[in-house]
């Protein structure tokens, strides 16, 4: 308060005579209570004043306002002052009540807003809008984040729910509800079980990597997460010849499966969907394939300890099985994890070496020194088209076979025991074993055949995984053919064979067992009757493997020997012929033949020939060149000669004995 | 399982009948929340008067966040609704999905056939090729012995 101080006089509190009644009783005013003392006082206080300091404030500020350019003020003193003089009445106002609420006495009849002057009304109408506005403001902003988050839901959604759909189409998908009320994804798995291509029998358990659960990545996409090394392939190899650690082509085509979730998830981003979906179909397909070998290694286990032919166990421990095969060959299968390190190969292969069980003694497993470590890796078949082999027989027992169960045909494998004939993986190991061994028959027959060069070899695919067959033919030259076509016209019409263009050997191998069948060699008939009778008579015998060598090439000896038989006959010499002699007689009972050698280590040519003579009279000169038993013989070593030269010798020995005759 | 065509009983009627329920029931649904989103929005644009009294405003903000608050709520269910349709699409669409299958099978099966007669070919081109290989090889002068 500024200005002249204002006061107020008060009555002096004496007792001042209020009435006089008639009676002359003199009334005085009541006492007043404490408590009325002071509610008067309080009624005396006074606001006046601090109206007119109001309406001075206004006054000023009217006249501030008009010079407000003139003067630089703080453009928020005005508020500062404003918020002093409230303050200084809100404390008045506090006050007053508070003594109020103090004394109960009093209380407050009323309150009476006083009226707001229209600036107010504005202000505050100005101030509900904004607050409102800024309401619906913030509103705005939170329907539109609640929208964009709804759309990124959307779109993830509509990304998984794409992408499962499209892997519905090749893989079953199930659902488990109870899996999705426990997680937060939606419990969708994947299942890559079938069910219904095994009997009872056969039931394989089902591998735990048959359920494939499908969660959610970061980015809202499906995504499939397997264990590392999970994921595990056939593996088959001749021991001794591969090692029992993975090649690393293998490894590096099986590797997808144990992909580390981090560079999935880099290679993602840049990945697009379709993309993505086909690495997952590609993921998922390894791991069906790893189920399916699974499988067929836990068929072959157990038709391993079923008692059948060709199964010969020698080696067995987990995820691995070792087994002979005859003929000194040991193969092994085992399961080995996709994705292994080579840190583990060499602890495989250490673990293949020691800590086989043997059922068997080793001595088997090494090989003959007669082939070196090159033929050996060379007589076995490749071990990729042993896998699938393999893995094809399997397969066709026991998804083909469930399928269509009356229909076997006469090449599938039997599989079901051994009573009725090799299961699967007798059959298995017997085709392997007649593989191995006709490799080696056929490096037998090459031998032979390249050093005699009159002889030509054919093969004759069978199709059977159990039979093989060749043909070695023995081509008569057709000059000489074509010369003796010339020489004869109709003399010996009833020949009708005339003479044969080639000669025929027929080797077949059944399992381990060879067959020779060759014609040219003279019937035991004939040889009784010492007639040179024109029935091509046909041999029939089986032999072993070394020997095969010298039976191919006596079984040769005897067709060149029957051809020039025949050849002499064409010209009309009567010649005795022996099973790989050929006799001219001379006169005077002198004879001259013609002897095949066959010695199947001559490198120069596996069949030689030698001109033996021998006297019909002991008393008679003889040249003894070389005389080894005392005979009255002499022999002359002709050489390797080819057709053409024998061809000529004959006609030779024939011009000898005709002129012998003509003497 | 015989699913016979009948109507009124068979697993096949249950099945439809328990499908109508349940589209039935996801027409309330969506009904409800698309009336709660319109309802709640209404609300929303009739509070935008202004109020003498500041605390009607106060009591109509908190209303609004309110409402704002159900009708997101609302449009997640619808959104929850369509994650269920489809599920039910995934799980449900047998008839595509068998015929896709089929069509699969067959493309296989003649894939499959396609290659036996492949491999059948190559085998006997490869026979063919043998037979020319050896006779060439075998009348030629110069034959290598294949030794150990």
């Amino acid at each position: 308060m500024d200005g002249n101080l204002e006061i107020s006089l008060d009555k002096l509190p004496i007792k001042r005579l209020e009435s006089i009644e008639e009676n002359g009783v003199e009334r005085y005013p009541s006492d007043s209570s404490y408590d009325e003392k002071r509610v008067s006082l309080i009624r005396r206080i006074d606001f006046a004043w601090a109206l007119e300091d109001d309406e001075e404030r206004e006054r000023k500020k009217r006249q501030k306002k008009s010079s407000k350019d003139a003067s630089a003020t703080w453009q928020w003193q005005s508020m500062v002052e404003n918020l002093q003089l409230a303050h200084q009445e809100l404390s008045v106002i506090i006050d007053l009540i508070n003594t109020v609420d103090a004394n109960d006495a009093v209380t407050v009849a009323g309150m009476t807003r006083p009226k707001p002057l229209p600036n107010e009304v504005l202000s505050d109408l100005a101030v509900s809008a904004a607050t409102k506005l800024q309401c619906y403001r913030q509103l705005g902003k939170y329907f539109k984040q609640s929208a964009k988050a709804l759309e990124e839901q959307i779109a993830r959604e509509a990304r998984f729910y794409g992408a499962l759909i499209r892997l519905q189409q090749n893989w079953k998908v199930k659902r488990q509800r109870l899996a999705a009320a426990a997680s937060s994804s939606e419990g969708f798995i994947i299942d890559l079980f079938d069910n219904s291509l095994y009997d009872s029998a056969a039931m394989c358990r089902p591998s735990s990597l048959s359920t494939i659960r499908v969660d959610h990545d970061s980015a809202g996409m499906l995504a499939i997460n397997l264990p590392p090394n999970s994921c595990r392939s056939l593996h088959f190899g001749f021991l001794g010849v591969h090692s029992a650690d993975i090649p690393k082509e293998l490894g590096k085509i099986r590797t997808r499966g144990s992909v580390e979730q981090c560079t999935r998830e880099r290679e993602k981003e840049s990945m697009s969907d379709d993309e993505y979906i086909k690495e997952t179909h590609t993921l998922l397909r390894e791991v069906h394939q790893s189920i399916f070998d699974d499988q067929v290694f836990e068929m072959l286990n157990r038709e391993a300890f079923n008692q059948s032919i060709g199964v010969n166990v020698t080696g067995i421990r987990e995820n691995y099985l070792q087994l002979s095969i005859g003929q000194g060959n040991t193969l092994f299968i085992s399961l080995v994890p996709s994705g292994k390190g080579d840190d583990q190969d060499a602890a495989n292969t250490q673990d293949s070496e020691s800590a086989i069980v043997p059922l068997d003694s080793f001595d088997n497993v090494k090989l003959e020194g007669k082939h070196g470590t090159s033929k050996r890796k060379w007589g076995f078949p490749n071990r990729t088209s042993c896998e699938i082999y393999l893995q094809q027989i399997v397969h066709e027992h026991a998804f083909v076979k469930a399928k269509d169960k009356p229909n076997l045909s006469g090449t599938r494998v039997s599989g079901q025991s051994g009573k009725d004939g090799p299961g699967l993986l007798g059959h298995f190991c017997l085709s392997l074993a007649h593989r191995i061994f006709s490799n080696r028959v056929l490096v037998e027959l090459e031998n032979v055949v390249c050093r005699v060069p009159y002889l030509h070899l054919m093969t004759h695919p069978t199709w059977h995984s159990q039979t093989s067959s060749w043909t070695i033919f023995l081509k008569v030259p057709q000059s000489i053919l074509h010369a003796e076509s010339q020489s004869l016209k109709s003399d010996f019409q009833n020949m009708k064979d005339a003479v044969k263009s080639q000669f025929r050997t027929k080797v077949v191998v059944n399992d381990d067992r060879i067959n020779v069948e060759g014609d040219g060699a003279p019937n035991v008939v004939s040889l009784f009757k010492r007639s040179s009778e024109n029935i091509s008579s046909v041999n029939k015998y089986e032999c072993d493997l070394a020997d095969l060598p010298v039976i191919i090439l006596l079984q040769a000896a005897s067709q060149v020997i029957c051809w020039l038989h025949e050849e002499a006959l064409m010209v009309g010499i009567k010649t005795n012929r022996d099973f790989l002699c050929l006799t001219f007689e001379l006169e005077q009972g002198d004879t001259v033949s013609l002897v095949a050698h066959v010695n199947p280590e001559d490198i120069k040519g596996g069949i030689a020939w030698w001109l033996v003579m021998e006297d019909g009279s002991p008393d008679d000169w003889k040249l003894q060149m070389d005389m080894y038993d005392g005979a009255s013989e002499y022999r002359k070593f002709l050489g390797h000669l080819t057709l053409d030269v024998l061809y000529s010798t004959l006609m030779d020995l024939v011009s000898l004995c005709g002129g012998g005759r003509n003497h | 399982m015989n699913k016979g065509t009948g109507a009124g009983t068979g697993p096949t009627a249950a099945a439809a009948a328990a499908a109508a329920q349940k589209q039935k029931t996801m027409m309330q649904r969506v009904e409800t929340d698309i009336a709660n989103i319109v309802d709640n929005f209404t609300q929303l644009v009739n509070v935008a008067r202004v109020n003498d009294p500041p605390v009607r405003n106060s009591q109509e903000s908190f209303m609004m966040e309110m409402r704002a608050a159900r009708m997101v709520q609302a449009a997640d269910s619808l959104l929850k609704l369509v994650s269920e349709l489809k599920q039910t699409a995934i799980f449900s669409g047998f008839a595509s999905l068998n015929d896709h299958v089929e069509r699969r099978t067959t493309e296989f099966n003649q894939q499959a056939e396609r290659t036996d007669q492949m491999l059948a070919r190559i085998g006997e081109e490869a026979a063919a090729s043998l037979k020319e290989l050896e006779s060439h090889y075998y009348s030629s002068a110069q034959r290598t012995p294949d030794t150990a």
